[in-house]
Parts: C-alpha cells; sequence; structure tokens
C-alpha cells in the first residue's frame, strides 16, 4: 500500500512534468530568482507554466528584463563588464552562449542525468561549451527547411518549359543547384521572385556558413584559423551572386532579416523560401498568409558534397556562476524545459528538443497533413544539422564577413576578392585576440 | 586649531561641480581611459591592459573608419543645407498666414515629436523594394518597371536617409527661423521699401543678414545631432549593405556593442568627436561675425 502511495505521488507529479529529484513540495520557500528572459508571442506562452513552479516550490520568479536575443546579448555582456551578475537564470541561445565563457554555470551537478538523457543528443552536445553544459534547450529548436507554392509544380505549361530549358523533370529541388535553377526560371520581376534571402548580419553569415559544409568545405579550421577563403566557399558565395545577379531574388534582400523573408513568403510573391519551422502555422494561416493552403514543405536541399545545409541553433535557459540560489534556479531551467513544457511550447508549432516530445507531436499531428508534412521535412533536416563552430567570436567574426559578402552580392568585389578580404580581416581579428 | 574653511563661492559652486564631475568628467575620463586598452565587453580583465597606441592607429589605418567618415561629412553637409533651405522656405510662407498661424506652427511641429526610430521604420518601409509606397507608387503611374533598390544602391540609400532625417528635422529650422522674423525690426525693411528695393533686395540684404545668426546656431544645433547620426540610418540600413551607408556611429555602436570592443569603439568615438567640435567652432565663429555684422557685438 505504501509503494502504491509513494508511486501514485510520482506518477502524479510526473504528469505535472515534475522531476522528482529537482523538485520537491515547497522546496525553496522564500527563494526569489531573479531572471532575464527572451521576449516575444513566440516565446512568451511558456512563461505561463512559472506560476506553476512557483506554487509547487514556494520560490517567486522576478523577471527583471525581457527582450529579444540581441537586446538582451548586449545587456549580458554590459552586465559582465559592470560585474552585475547576480540575477539568476538568463535566456540563451547556442549561437550567442560561446561569447560568455565565465558568465553562466555547468547545469550538470544541478540537474538529474536522468532529464539530460530525455534531450536530443545533439542539442546537449551543442550546448555543452568546453565541457560545461551552460544552457538547457527549450522546445525552440531550429533548422530550416524548404517551403514552396505548391501551385507552381501543378502547372504542366511550366512543367514543359522548365524541362525544355533545363532538361529534367520540375519537382521541389533536392540540390542547392536545382533550388538556383528554379528560382531563376520562376522569377518574374518585379512582381514575382524565385526566391529572397536574408541578406545581412549573422543570418546571411549563417546561410554562407551551411552552403560551405553542404560544399564540402568549413568555416574554420580546428585552430579557429579562416577556413572558408575556399573552393567550396567560393561555390556557395558564387550561389548568392548568381541569384542576384539573374534578378531571382528582391533587389533589396541584402537588407531583408528574418521577417522580411516571411512575410514576403506570406504575401505570395516568392515560390521558393529556406525557412524556420515557426513560420509553419503562419504561412497556412489564411488570415495572415496569401499562400495559405498552397504550401509545400521539403527537407532542405544538398550542397555539391551532398551534405544537407543544416545550420541549427536553439534557444534555452542556464544560470548564472554568480546566482545565489543556484539549486532553485535550476530547478526552474529544468521545469521551463521538462517534457510538459515542451508540449506546451510545441503545440502551434516550434520544433522541441526532447526525443519524447518529438514523437508525442509527430503522433498528435498524424491526422494533419499539413502539420505532418512540416514535421517530416524538420525531422529529417534535423537528422543531419549542424550548430555553429564552437568559438566566441563567432558573432564578431559574422560582423566582418557579411559585409564582404553582400559587397560580392552585389558586385562591389569580385567572389574572390570579397573572401580574401573577410579571411584577411577573420585572421587579424583571431590574431589580436590571441587565439593563435 | 581652527578648521580651514572655503570660500562660500566655492562652497555653493561644490553642489555643481560635484554633480557634473559624476555626469560627465567621471564618463568622459573612463572612456577616455578604455580607448587606451584593448577593453572588451565580455572580458573585464582587459581594461587593466594598457595598450595605447594601437586603438587609435588602427583606427585612423582604416580605410573603412575614413570611408565612413567621409560619408558622415557628406550626409551632415546636404542634410544641413536643405534642411536650411527648407525651414527658411517654410518659415517665410507661414510668418505670412495671417488667421490659423498658431496651428500651422503646431502642425509644423508635428514631425520633431516622432521618435527617430519611429522615423526610421516609416521610411524604411517608404523605401522598400518590394511593398514600399514609393516603388508602388512609380510602377503604378507607369514611371517605373523595375522595383528600385532604394535601400541598396549607395546613392539612393543616402538620398533616402537624408529625407528621413529632412523630413524630421526641417522644422528644428522653420521655427528658429520663425523666431528670429518675428524679432525683425520692421524700419529697415520699410526704409528699404522706400529707396525702392524689390522684394528681392530687401530680402537679401535686410532680412537675410537679420536672420544669419538664427540660421547658424539651429546649424550648431542640427550639426551636432547629424554628426551622431544613429537611430535612424541603424533601422534603415543599419550602415550596410555592404557598407555602403556606413557612417561613423553605426560602425562605432556595432564595435562597441555587438563585437564587444569598448576599447576600439572608444578610440573611434574619441575621433569621431573632433569631427562634431569643428563644425560646432566653425558654425560658432561664422555666428560671431554674422552678430558683428549686424552691431550685436560678441
Amino acid at each position: 500500500m505504501k509503494g502504491f502511495g509513494a508511486g501514485s505521488v510520482l506518477a502524479l507529479l510526473a504528469s505535472f512534468g515534475f522531476a522528482p529529484a529537482a523538485m520537491a513540495e515547497g522546496e525553496f520557500a522564500g527563494v526569489t530568482v531573479e531572471a532575464k528572459l527572451i521576449g516575444g508571442q513566440q516565446y512568451e506562452a511558456l512563461y505561463s507554466r512559472i506560476a506553476d513552479w512557483e506554487k509547487a516550490t514556494g520560490a517567486t520568479v522576478k523577471i527583471i528584463s525581457q527582450k529579444n536575443h540581441f537586446e538582451l546579448d548586449k545587456e549580458y555582456k554590459a552586465d559582465i563588464a559592470a560585474g552585475t551578475t547576480g540575477w539568476c537564470v538568463g535566456s540563451n541561445h547556442s549561437s550567442f552562449a560561446p561569447q560568455y565563457p565565465a558568465l553562466f554555470t555547468d547545469l550538470t551537478p544541478l540537474v538529474s542525468a536522468e532529464s539530460v538523457a530525455g534531450f536530443v543528443p545533439g542539442n546537449i552536445k551543442a550546448a555543452t561549451i568546453d565541457g560545461k553544459l551552460v544552457m538547457l534547450p527549450r522546445a525552440q529548436f531550429d533548422v530550416s527547411a524548404l517551403y514552396y507554392q505548391k501551385s507552381l509544380y501543378a502547372d504542366p505549361a511550366k512543367a514543359e518549359a522548365f524541362k525544355a530549358k533545363y532538361g529534367y523533370d520540375l519537382a521541389p529541388p533536392e540540390t542547392w543547384d536545382q533550388f538556383r535553377e528554379q528560382a531563376e526560371f520562376f522569377a518574374d520581376p518585379p512582381n514575382f521572385y524565385g526566391t529572397q534571402y536574408a541578406g545581412k548580419d549573422e543570418a546571411i553569415n549563417g546561410r554562407f556558413y551551411e552552403l560551405v559544409v553542404a560544399n564540402g568545405g568549413k568555416m574554420f579550421n580546428d585552430d579557429m584559423s579562416p577556413a572558408f577563403n575556399s573552393d567550396a566557399g567560393k561555390e556557395s558565395l558564387q550561389w548568392f551572386v548568381d541569384l542576384y545577379k539573374a534578378g531571382a531574388v528582391p533587389p533589396g534582400t541584402t537588407n531583408y532579416l528574418w521577417d522580411d523573408l516571411g512575410n514576403g513568403f506570406a504575401s505570395g510573391t516568392i515560390a521558393l523560401n529556406l525557412d524556420w519551422p515557426g513560420w509553419s502555422g503562419f504561412f497556412n494561416d489564411p488570415a495572415a498568409s496569401k499562400v495559405a493552403g498552397n504550401v509545400g514543405v521539403a527537407p532542405a536541399p544538398k550542397g555539391s558534397a551532398g551534405v544537407r545545409t543544416g545550420w541549427s541553433g536553439f534557444h534555452g535557459f542556464s544560470v548564472t556562476e554568480a546566482c545565489a540560489t543556484k539549486e532553485a534556479a535550476a530547478s526552474l531551467v529544468d521545469f521551463l524545459t521538462n517534457e510538459d513544457s515542451q508540449k506546451l511550447e510545441s503545440a502551434p508549432g516550434p520544433l522541441p528538443s526532447r526525443t519524447a516530445v518529438w514523437e508525442y507531436i509527430i503522433a498528435q499531428a498524424k491526422d494533419d497533413p499539413y502539420k505532418s508534412e512540416v514535421l517530416a521535412a524538420f525531422q529529417e533536416t534535423a537528422l543531419t544539422a549542424f550548430p555553429v563552430p564552437p568559438t566566441p567570436y563567432w558573432i564578431e567574426s559574422g560582423n566582418l564577413i557579411f559585409p564582404e559578402l553582400q559587397a560580392a552580392i552585389l558586385g562591389d568585389k569580385t567572389v574572390d576578392q570579397a573572401l580574401e578580404d573577410a579571411s584577411n580581416a577573420v585572421d587579424e581579428l583571431m590574431k589580436e585576440n590571441g587565439v593563435y | 586649531m581652527t578648521r580651514a574653511k572655503l570660500p562660500p563661492w566655492l562652497l555653493l559652486l561644490m553642489p555643481a561641480f560635484l554633480i557634473l564631475a559624476a555626469v560627465v568628467l567621471v564618463p568622459l575620463l573612463l572612456s577616455l581611459y578604455s580607448s587606451f586598452t584593448p577593453y572588451h565587453l565580455t572580458r573585464p580583465e582587459t581594461l587593466w591592459k594598457i595598450n595605447f597606441p594601437f586603438n587609435y592607429e588602427k583606427a585612423l589605418t582604416d580605410p573603412g573608419f575614413w570611408k565612413a567618415f567621409g560619408r558622415t561629412v557628406l550626409l551632415l553637409t546636404i542634410a544641413l543645407n536643405l534642411e536650411m533651405l527648407l525651414g527658411l522656405g517654410l518659415a517665410l510662407m507661414v510668418a505670412k498666414v495671417r488667421r490659423g498661424q498658431r496651428t500651422l506652427r503646431t502642425m509644423m511641429m508635428f514631425p520633431m515629436m516622432f521618435s527617430p526610430i519611429l522615423v526610421g521604420f516609416m521610411f524604411k518601409f517608404i523605401f522598400n523594394d518590394n511593398v514600399g509606397l514609393v516603388n508602388n507608387a512609380l510602377q503604378s503611374m507607369g514611371l517605373a518597371s523595375t522595383a528600385i533598390p532604394w535601400l541598396v544602391d549607395g546613392n539612393l540609400a543616402l538620398f533616402a536617409i537624408i529625407c528621413a532625417e529632412v523630413w524630421m528635422s526641417t522644422s528644428v529650422f522653420a521655427i528658429l527661423i520663425l523666431a528670429g522674423l518675428f524679432a525683425l525690426p520692421q524700419d529697415p525693411l520699410e526704409a528699404a521699401k522706400v529707396d525702392g528695393c524689390t522684394p528681392w533686395q530687401s530680402f537679401r540684404y535686410v532680412t537675410l543678414p537679420f536672420l544669419m545668426p538664427f540660421i547658424y546656431i539651429a546649424m550648431a544645433i542640427r550639426s551636432l545631432d547629424v554628426a551622431r547620426a544613429y537611430d535612424i540610418v541603424q533601422v534603415m540600413t543599419g550602415g550596410g549593405p555592404a557598407k555602403r551607408t556606413e557612417l561613423l556611429w553605426t560602425m562605432i555602436g556595432r564595435t562597441g556593442y555587438v563585437d564587444a570592443r569598448m576599447g576600439y569603439a572608444n578610440a573611434m568615438g574619441y575621433i569621431a568627436i573632433l569631427l562634431s567640435i569643428a563644425f560646432t567652432v566653425y558654425f560658432f565663429l561664422k555666428l560671431q561675425r554674422a552678430r558683428r555684422e549686424l552691431g550685436m557685438g560678441d
């Protein structure tokens, strides 16, 4: 009877997503956990669960900052500079995390091994920097797959014209060369464009990076010296240049960021769009999108090395090294990334980072053909996804690389010259910082 | 033993000195000091390592820095002159209005009430190549058959940024010049009329010299604003693409806050301040000369 009782309590706790080892009734009564969390509609639904954690542990969460990640990044840097890192929980991102080697603590001793084992291994690997598990991933795993307008592939006249010109059947592209050819074929500027790409900041840098990998190259050597001024690098940059020169992308694409891409595809003026999973619901929502009902989703195409592009990243939560109540903070982080939290967060579209939740959402979507198609495409792409190179200088080097990529795209420099200048600038940065 | 007493004047000035030191002098000295170091925001220990004159040498020998410097001077020159001309025209027209002038003056100040960030977003949308108002209007009227990349082409992007700056700040000139027009003594104008001057001659030789001190004050104020232009440009183009619209402060802002290289950013900032000082001194000297010509002394 005793065993049954204990089992029932455990089952009840588990049904709420509680890891018994991490959280006990009233365990942190009177503790206040200060948190800096990412803001934005897509991220805030999860925060409704904070009240449940407060109720269960007796602790209080005080959100002292809520901004987008670029702003949080600046705030963290200012906090490190000012030594004001006594707050406890912070939103983090796999692309930004290597920049703060000393800000966040190792979560391994604070979170149960069982809980950590439930995450997709690749995500945990990317969240581990210099042997420290600096964050637990939430259900905001990002990798890009291919969205396209299905009607373009159902038009016999287009199919015939395409085959006559390129010699193969018109079908959603499986390689980036096919993608380029189809984008050029569909383009009818200024009313309709074959594709678009994010053209500045980390966005174009990330796209370039994944294409370099797909074409068999790499961004950095093992000693973190630049390696992108290579044949694979040139092939990748040429792909962007060719699309721009052919007028297959909007002329302002070098100023576009993610919102511009999402709204552009939803406006019905773009044929093919490599984009994030968070947009899938928006694209198929008749109230928001002109292409609703006409959206196809396929895995990201492959480069010349037969490798699929798969620049990936994820949001998560970290605990600061200077936090006075690390156990309480880690318990909150564990709670916000547990199965129930991930089920809640992934319901409208974002992808989970726990294996069990992946299985759950696939089962949930089996009666919804569009959602099943979306999940299948992203799951396939996620299989070979890769994070950004593990260097604190990823963002900083990116700020040196992307203006050179833009210069080549806009014709200010040749591909060779742009990559050489970018490579020299990154080399100087690394040397200046004593990396090698 | 008597305690040394501070003179009363120093005692009375002390609060002002202390506040000024705390909010102006200390940050200024700290940033000047950090410009002599490789200070990186995420590595606080770098603040204690002197690397002078590395940051200054790096900035002064960087062609990108000088291009941004030149572009800032160009933006300053074009925007200030356009704003002055349009502000002068606006002020002269509003001064002629007899009914509803107060309402007009208030309306004229509307653009100044918007946050520069908002103005940046507004003009970014207006000049968007795909869904922007300008391109749609030009294409609808048959004046353009292709999408004009307003925010991509270097010259067009600078034009778009100047449009936003001019829209927001012409009224600064208009209001100050209007104040000058209200203070304009009528006797010289009437004397000019009696002497048979044409309206243009009256304006050129009587009204304009009197307005010049007001114009130079507006120029000095706006030159400081434009020389540190950041928000509108950051929103509209972020200094890009391919650094085509990079200004001093978009470059310094990115180096300091995104790349976290605060030491280097401060060094560039101190060089950039020379630009602001040069323009302020220039306009101050012009102002003094204009006042002397009017017999208003120094």
